[in-house]
Formats: C-alpha cells, sequence, structure tokens
C-alpha cells in the first residue's frame, strides 16, 4: 500500500446529534460542532457521532462522545471543559470507530462561584479569549470581532500574561471556564 | 483499658472511637446502576442524603447498611446547586440521629464513607477553615463554608462528618482538588422539603452566562465602579434574550444593585426570585442602557 502521489485527504465534514439539556451549553456546543465544519442534525439515527453533555441515558444508534461523566459504555469520554480542539478531534475519531479517552478524568468537584481577585481581562480581551475557545485562529479571531490580526495578537499576549497560561488551551481552562457563570 | 487510662493520646484515642461508633448507623452504601460504590448518610429513617455530583442519572438505588442488610430505595430529587440527591427508601432504618452542631475552627472532625458491602471507612481531620454563607456555581447557598484538612477520593463523598463529640456537622463532599467540604446539616435540613415535594429546588434563571471583567478607566470613572459581568452568550427565549440583553453586553447594576463579582448576582436569584421583575442597567457600545427582565426558573437538566 502507497500514499504517495495520493491526493491530500480531505478531511470529513460529520452528521453531529446533539444531546444537550442546557440551553447555554447547547448553543456553545452547536459552536464548536459547526466550526470544526460538521452538520448538526436532529435525529440520533441519521447521525455519524452523537456529542452528548452530562450523562447519557442510552445507547445511540451511532457512536455517542460523552463530556463531563465517566461512561466507559461510550466511545468517547471527555472532561466537561474539553476544549473546542479536543471536542473535534474526539467526534472525528469516534466517528471512525475509534475509542477516545483523556488520560485522567477530573473528578468532580463542588465548587463555588468564582469571586477570585485575580486580573480581570477587559472586554475586547475577553471576546478574543472567547473565540480562541470556539478553537478559532488569530487570523479567524480577527474576522470575527472586526480587528486587525495585530491587533488579535496584542491582546491574545496581553491575556496569557494576566492569566498565567502558557498555551491557548491553559488559557481557556484558567481564564475562562473557571471564571464564566450561568445565572 | 484505654478508656481510664490517664494517657492522652490514649484518651483521644478512644473519644475518636467512640465518635465512630455513634456514628456508624448513620453510614451507608449506596449501589446505583453504572455507578462505581458511593457513600450516603442516613438523615431521617426513611431518607439518605448522598452527593449529587457523583450520582449517575438513575431512579432507583439499593442501600447497603454497614451490618450489609441492603433495602431499595427510590431517587426522590436532586439539586446540583447544594450537591444533594435524596433517596427515599422502601421500609424505615431504626437509628439515633445525633444532634446537629456548629463546627468550631480547628476542632476534629470524623469524616465517614462505606465500601461496596456497606463497611465503614473514617478519616480523621480538622476544621480548616470556616466562613459565612456562599454560592455554589449551581446557584445553590450553602448556609456555611466548612473546609476540612483532608481529602476525599472517589466515592467517599456524601458521608456523615461529626465533631469530636459525635455531632453530626453535616454531609461531606468533594470540592476543589478533593479537599473535602461540608455541607451543613441546617441546609440539607432547609433543601430536602421541597427536594422531596417536587424532585429539585427551583432557583431563578436570566438565561445568560456571564463573565467579569475589568472596565476602562473612563468608564470606571463615569459609573463609579471598575468592574461588570460580560453577557458571553444568551440563552435563546430565556429571560434575558426577551428583555432584549445581546452577547457582549456589561451588565454593571441589577434593581440598582452593583454586580461586579458573581456572587453578587447570585443572590438575587434564589427560590424567591422566580416571577420577579428585575431592572438590568448595562453598557452596550459604551453607552448605559436599562431593561426589564422577567426571572423565570432555571430549567432543569
Amino acid at each position: 500500500m502507497s500514499a504517495v502521489g495520493e491526493p491530500a485527504r480531505e478531511r470529513p465534514a460529520l452528521r453531529v446529534a446533539l444531546v444537550a439539556g442546557d440551553p447555554i451549553r447547547h448553543q456553545g456546543l452547536m459552536a464548536i460542532i459547526r466550526g470544526g465544519g460538521h452538520a448538526v442534525v436532529e435525529h440520533h439515527g441519521e447521525a455519524d457521532v452523537v456529542l452528548v453533555d452530562g450523562e447519557s441515558i442510552d445507547q445511540y444508534g451511532a457512536p455517542a462522545v460523552t463530556l463531563g461523566r465517566a461512561d466507559c459504555g461510550q466511545a468517547g469520554v471527555l472532561p466537561s471543559d474539553a476544549t473546542a480542539v479536543q471536542i473535534d478531534a474526539a467526534l472525528l475519531a469516534a466517528a471512525a470507530g475509534l475509542i477516545v479517552r483523556v488520560p485522567s478524568l477530573p473528578s468532580p468537584s463542588f465548587e463555588a462561584l468564582d469571586d477570585s481577585e485575580a486580573p480581570l481581562l477587559t472586554p475586547r480581551e475577553t471576546e478574543v479569549l472567547a473565540a480562541i475557545a470556539d478553537g478559532l485562529s488569530n487570523k479567524a479571531a480577527a474576522r470575527r470581532l472586526g480587528i486587525s490580526q495585530h491587533t488579535v495578537k496584542f491582546h491574545v499576549e496581553s491575556l496569557f500574561r494576566k492569566l498565567g497560561a502558557v498555551t491557548r488551551a491553559d488559557a481557556v481552562r484558567k481564564g475562562l471556564r473557571q471564571r464564566l457563570f450561568e445565572i | 483499658m484505654a478508656s481510664d487510662s490517664k494517657d492522652p493520646l490514649l484518651q483521644l484515642s478512644a473519644a475518636l472511637a467512640s465518635a465512630t461508633a455513634s456514628a456508624q448507623s448513620l453510614i451507608v452504601a449506596i449501589r446505583a446502576p453504572r455507578s462505581p460504590p458511593l457513600s450516603g448518610t442516613l438523615w431521617r429513617n426513611n431518607l439518605v442524603v448522598a452527593s449529587e455530583q457523583v450520582f449517575p442519572r438513575a431512579d432507583a438505588a439499593e442501600i447497603v447498611q454497614t451490618d450489609g442488610a441492603a433495602i431499595r430505595a427510590r431517587v426522590a430529587g436532586r439539586d446540583p446547586g447544594t450537591n444533594i440527591v435524596a433517596l427515599q427508601l422502601e421500609s424505615p432504618i431504626e437509628f439515633d440521629r445525633p444532634e446537629p452542631a456548629d463546627p468550631a475552627l480547628g476542632a476534629l472532625v470524623l469524616t465517614f464513607a462505606a465500601d461496596a458491602r456497606g463497611a465503614p471507612l473514617v478519616r480523621l481531620g480538622i476544621v480548616r477553615s470556616l466562613g459565612p454563607a456562599w454560592h455554589s456555581r449551581g446557584g445553590g447557598r450553602i448556609d456555611r463554608r466548612i473546609t476540612l484538612d483532608l481529602h476525599l477520593s472517589g466515592g467517599e463523598e456524601g458521608g456523615p462528618v461529626v465533631d469530636a463529640a459525635g455531632a453530626l456537622l453535616g454531609m461531606s463532599t468533594a470540592g476543589p482538588r478533593g479537599r473535602a467540604l461540608v455541607i451543613p446539616a441546617s441546609t440539607v435540613d432547609r433543601i430536602l422539603p421541597p427536594l422531596i415535594q417536587t424532585g429539585r429546588v427551583a432557583r431563578g434563571w436570566l438565561g445568560a452566562a456571564l463573565y467579569p471583567v475589568a472596565l476602562s478607566d473612563a468608564v470606571s470613572q463615569q459609573i463609579g465602579q471598575d468592574r461588570g459581568l460580560m453577557v458571553l452568550r444568551v440563552a435563546e427565549g430565556g429571560p434575558a434574550a426577551v428583555a432584549g440583553v445581546i452577547a457582549g453586553d456589561i451588565l454593571v447594576a441589577i434593581g440598582g444593585t452593583v454586580v461586579g463579582r458573581p456572587s453578587q448576582i447570585a443572590r438575587s436569584f434564589g427560590p424567591e426570585s422566580i416571577g420577579q421583575q428585575l431592572e438590568l442597567s448595562l453598557l452596550r457600545a459604551g453607552t448605559r442602557l436599562t431593561l426589564n427582565a422577567t426571572i423565570a426558573a432555571r430549567p432543569s437538566r
């Protein structure tokens, strides 16, 4: 078997069914699925893969990726604060018939609303961080926010410094998931 | 023997063993479908409480007492806001519930769990910090902030926490990095009646994901506060969306009260807030804006 001379393989666009009870999580996950170039379908029956937020109740007709619960029965098991890149990779892998796990699933933790005195981001830095969380590159973030790539880079550097983050995933975890809350 | 010894170490040991013996009848193991064994606390003779965050989505479970006897139980209600799941027993268990007590900072405490066969597991610690009432990320109000210098591993939360006199402080819960917290007995007692009656605890809902941000110097001077809560998402058809709130708005006050911190807003969304009108003061593109929202009930997950 030889791959030499074969055209570059295209990234498959999947049909993904989404199961998420919380409306805000639902919208966020929808954005991540679409951001990966996949389509969201209504019924599990017509999906290549099912993305389930929280505990899955049953078996689906397609492989499922669950967020936030250790359910060994499913193809993909990710923490609830998995990044857009991780979710996208897990959907592709599960649809291809693979099993996806993280090295160690964080144990559940009952937490207070975060009132920490850590340096706050500005509204613009927050928008840039939200774009990073949706898996956008600096270029795509610049397009979304209607600002130059150079300005995005400036904000990224500033928010990394404030959060003490070393990678984009680190910034999203430290900066966004810990402080974001729903009411 | 040890109990009448004058050796303080033996006296301490005997006191801990005696507090353990008095708590023994409260400790239960819980066998639930698709879940590793969990621990629980017998709260009333027909009711067990356990940790909601580790409890699987299930309608029923089996309660195992320390002597190995098993009783069927029905999931009567769960509240992620206070981390309590209530399990109604099919037949009552006779037990002596210890008096509740307030913890003292630095005092010795015992936490209990059970293994899969119901055998008790004990840990000794001290009250590491005590604070006032606080709000969880799920929006629940916990009457007192009690942390212990202990770490709980999987399946160990949900059991009783007692002081050296054997008095009941509350139910253990795993906080950040597995550090033990206590859900005070008074909070459990307050949450149980609505939980059993309706299966959940209704709380107010705005339908917005909020994020604390720093306001620019110019803006802070103008409105007299240096932080606000930026709206990152609004739930379709939720109270915020209906009121006209859009992503990018910065919430600076509700009902005339400044909100710069998450806990400041949580206070306005307790069970009694549902149906209330709330005035939202927002910054949109640098200008101040006032919208009126009607608080709805938080949808169940």
